[in-house]
């Protein structure tokens, strides 16, 4: 019985393999030219401005929480809709069915909040509006 | 006895209206688009119908008895309710009411209001569960709840550089202590194979793996120390109370307290009773190390302050030290009902003397007074009632006959000496000697010296002062009515064991 | 084969990177980042049980500390806004406002 952990090694060693050969040969092959225009980073095709570390507005904060808040949501119903079908067979439609509308009640409760009090607004700041306007 | 027929669930009513409340809150708040538009009256009134509410459901089932024959088990055991679930319940919703009332005095110009009243609520949902976890899943789950909202309403006046450092401090510290709890739940859950507390204490003897084991109880203790300021786990304690809203000081350093308290006494004698993990790690010498530590710690600490707030939070700590003396002297020949019910009912009337001390000092800070011993001079003579209050809550502190606190802390060490810890009992009393000094200069300043400054005291706060009235009142009743709820705190106890 | 000694062990590194992360860096996000890994350590050991025991609490207790951690992580983010605003910093060690 051959050791299954020969399989892993191989495709980790297969793995490595490809890109770095793939990179020399490129290297082997490619015309050399060199210019400065290169190593400036990428803004899609615009010329670069200012450096990368600039503040970012204080919204994204808001939509990446309202966006953490969603996505963990689902992690808490996922195991619920594996049982869903057994569970309705078992106790019913309402025991089962009941919690998860509490569940999900609750959240909306959350983003009514939110939303109301502006969470999601989204207010140009000044900076912004200037450079707009430049 | 009960005359009406309640569903089982309806056992958590009180945890359930606290929920309620706080998600009312937060639908009043969405009603108005613009931010701060809610009348602070109508916040207050919710608030405190909420916490009443949730108070009268506690103290009715206690009188009917509801779960101290049987306990009542909801969600497949992962709940339960019982007599300690129910005393947790009352001391939270009391603390609860009396907070809700003065923070409508002491938070009346910041913005944000239904907001903090939510997180409030929320919180007090989390201690009140606390009380009726039955396995280590709904544990972390109700001590996070109640940690959460915490850690944002200590940081609630975002422009205080006090309070937010405070809330920094004591979100770091939290955060940590709840990652080495989850990680001490996961070895426990690696050793017994279940997170169920009954299920956990029958797989710990014998267990295969007794060194998995014993740090995974360590770690436990370890999150729950945080939750109650215990020692090696206390410095956040004097930051996070100074620098807060004084209310959320007065909360935290009472309802969660004994919220973390009443977690402890659940999980170390039903999951790891002592006769089955002595072999693995003996926590019984754990405890009384640490509360030999935390009470001369605590009160040493206090003693050397100079600011009001601050002596106040590390008196705090000295009572944690106190209220640990009842896990501590869990000895095989302790009367162990005693014991913990001892514990229970100084956390009943901690609760009520220690929050009416915290609102003093919101009161001293509404009127801007100043916050060290000597801003207090002469204060008796700009407002007596208070100060009487003020002067009963710090005697019955320190264990003098004008409030309860003077009993439950008798028999508390009488417990200890009981179970043949007669040395625990007299550090206690070394402690409490220790505290009259620091408290007593509370009540001088207040009384005896000449006033320092001019007070400029012009509006008497209704909401502060009736909180700090009630507060007064009840420990005082507490005195004669000691009897009355030391039968319900053991039985309670009794149940437990 | 991998057994649940090797989970175990894999955890208590994990764990060991986080509290070591807690130690020695007093940025706040560096502090929040190495919690996150003692809640995953938590979260490796837990499901390696599950599957040892055959039970599924485990695996689900993981989903729970899941999503705690994010909440977490959004009161952390906020209170170290605030920070940043009162303090111009995230150094942990710079707000000493009480020690007098």
């Amino acid at each position: 019985m051959s050791n299954p952990w020969i399989a892993i090694g191989a495709l980790a060693l297969v793995g490595v393999l490809i890109p770095l050969g793939m990179m020399s040969v490129s290297a082997l092959l490619r015309p050399s030219v060199p210019e400065d225009s290169k190593r400036a980073s990428y803004e899609s095709g615009e010329v670069p401005t200012g450096n990368t570390r600039i503040r970012f507005n204080i919204q994204y904060y808001m939509v990446a929480l309202l966006f953490v808040v969603f996505d963990i949501e689902t992690v808490l119903i996922f195991p619920w809709t594996v049982i869903y079908g057994d569970a309705v067979d078992a106790v019913g439609l309402g025991p089962a069915l009941l919690p998860m509308v509490a569940f999900i009640g609750i959240l909306a409760v959350g983003l009514a909040w939110a939303w109301r009090n502006g969470a999601v607004r989204w207010i140009r700041s000044p900076r912004a509006q200037q450079e707009l306007t430049e | 006895m009960a005359a009406i027929e309640l569903p089982t669930w309806a056992a958590l009513a009180p945890a359930l209206i606290l929920a309620a409340t706080a998600l009312v809150l937060f639908l009043i708040d969405s009603i108005e688009s613009e931010p701060d538009t809610t009348s602070p009256v109508l916040l207050t009134a919710v608030g405190l119908a909420g916490a009443l509410g949730a108070l009268a459901f506690n103290v009715w089932y206690l009188i009917a008895d509801t779960g101290q024959n049987a306990p009542i088990e909801l969600f497949g055991g992962q709940l339960m309710v019982d007599g300690m679930t129910l005393v947790l319940g009352t001391i939270v919703a009391s603390v609860l009411a009396l907070v809700v009332l003065a923070s409508y005095d002491y938070i009346a110009d910041d913005p944000y209001q239904a907001e903090y009243f939510s997180l409030l609520f929320l919180a007090a949902t989390g201690m009140t569960l606390l009380g009726s976890v039955d396995s280590f899943v709904t544990a972390f789950l109700a001590l996070e709840l109640s940690s959460l909202p915490s850690y944002a309403l200590v940081a609630y006046l975002k422009d205080n550089q006090g309070s937010v450092e405070a809330g920094l401090k004591y979100f770091l510290i939290g955060a940590l202590s709840s990652a080495i709890f989850a990680y001490g739940i996961s070895l426990i859950y690696g050793a017994t194979g279940s997170l169920q507390f009954d299920a956990v204490a029958a797989a710990v003897d014998p267990t295969a793996l007794p060194g998995i084991l014993g740090v995974g109880i360590v770690m436990v203790a370890g999150g729950v120390a945080f939750k109650t300021a215990i020692v090696p786990f206390h410095f956040w304690a004097p930051e996070a109370y100074e620098g807060a809203p004084t209310p959320i000081s007065a909360f935290l350093s009472s309802a969660s307290k004994a919220a973390g308290f009443i977690l402890a006494f659940r999980i170390f004698t039903t999951a790891f009773p002592i006769e089955a993990v002595a072999t693995t790690i003996d926590w019984l010498v754990l405890f009384q190390a640490l509360a030999v530590v935390t009470m001369v710690l605590g009160n040493f600490a206090a003693a050397t302050q100079e600011s009001v707030k601050r002596m106040l939070a590390y008196s705090s700590i000295g009572h944690a030290g106190y209220v640990l003396i009842a896990l501590a002297a869990l000895t095989p020949t302790a009367n162990a009902d005693l014991v913990l019910g001892a514990g229970m009912l100084h956390l009943l009337v901690y609760g009520f003397m220690n929050t009416g001390a915290f609102l003093f000092v919101g009161l001293a800070e509404y009127w801007d007074v100043g916050r060290t011993f000597e801003d207090y001079n002469g204060l008796a003579q700009e407002a007596p009632i208070a100060s009487v209050a003020m002067t009963i809550f710090l005697f019955s502190l320190a264990g003098l006959p004008v409030g309860a606190g003077f009993l439950s802390k008798y028999v508390l060490f009488g417990a200890a000496v009981g179970a043949g810890l007669w040395w625990l009992a007299a550090v206690g009393a070394i402690a409490s000697a220790l505290s009259l000094f620091y408290y007593a200069r509370v009540v001088k300043a207040l009384w005896i010296e000449e006033p320092s400054q001019d007070f400029e005291i012009d509006t008497y706060p209704v909401g502060l002062y009736a909180a700090i009235i009630v507060a007064a009142v009840v420990t005082v009743l507490l005195l004669p009515g000691f009897g009355l709820v030391s039968e319900d705190a053991i039985a309670a106890a009794g149940a437990l064991l | 084969m991998v057994g649940v000694v090797h989970y175990l062990v894999l955890s208590a590194a994990v764990f060991a990177i986080g509290v070591f992360g807690v130690m020695a860096r007093s940025n706040a996000l560096m502090f929040l980042m190495s919690v996150e890994l003692m809640l995953n350590a938590a979260n490796i050991n837990l499901v390696a049980f599950s599957l040892h025991y055959g039970n599924l609490t485990g695996q689900v207790f993981a989903l729970l500390v899941m999503a705690l951690a994010a909440a977490e992580v959004a009161i952390g983010l906020g209170i170290i806004l605030v920070l940043d605003r009162n303090f111009g910093d995230i150094d942990v060690t710079v707000p000493t406002t009480m020690r007098r």
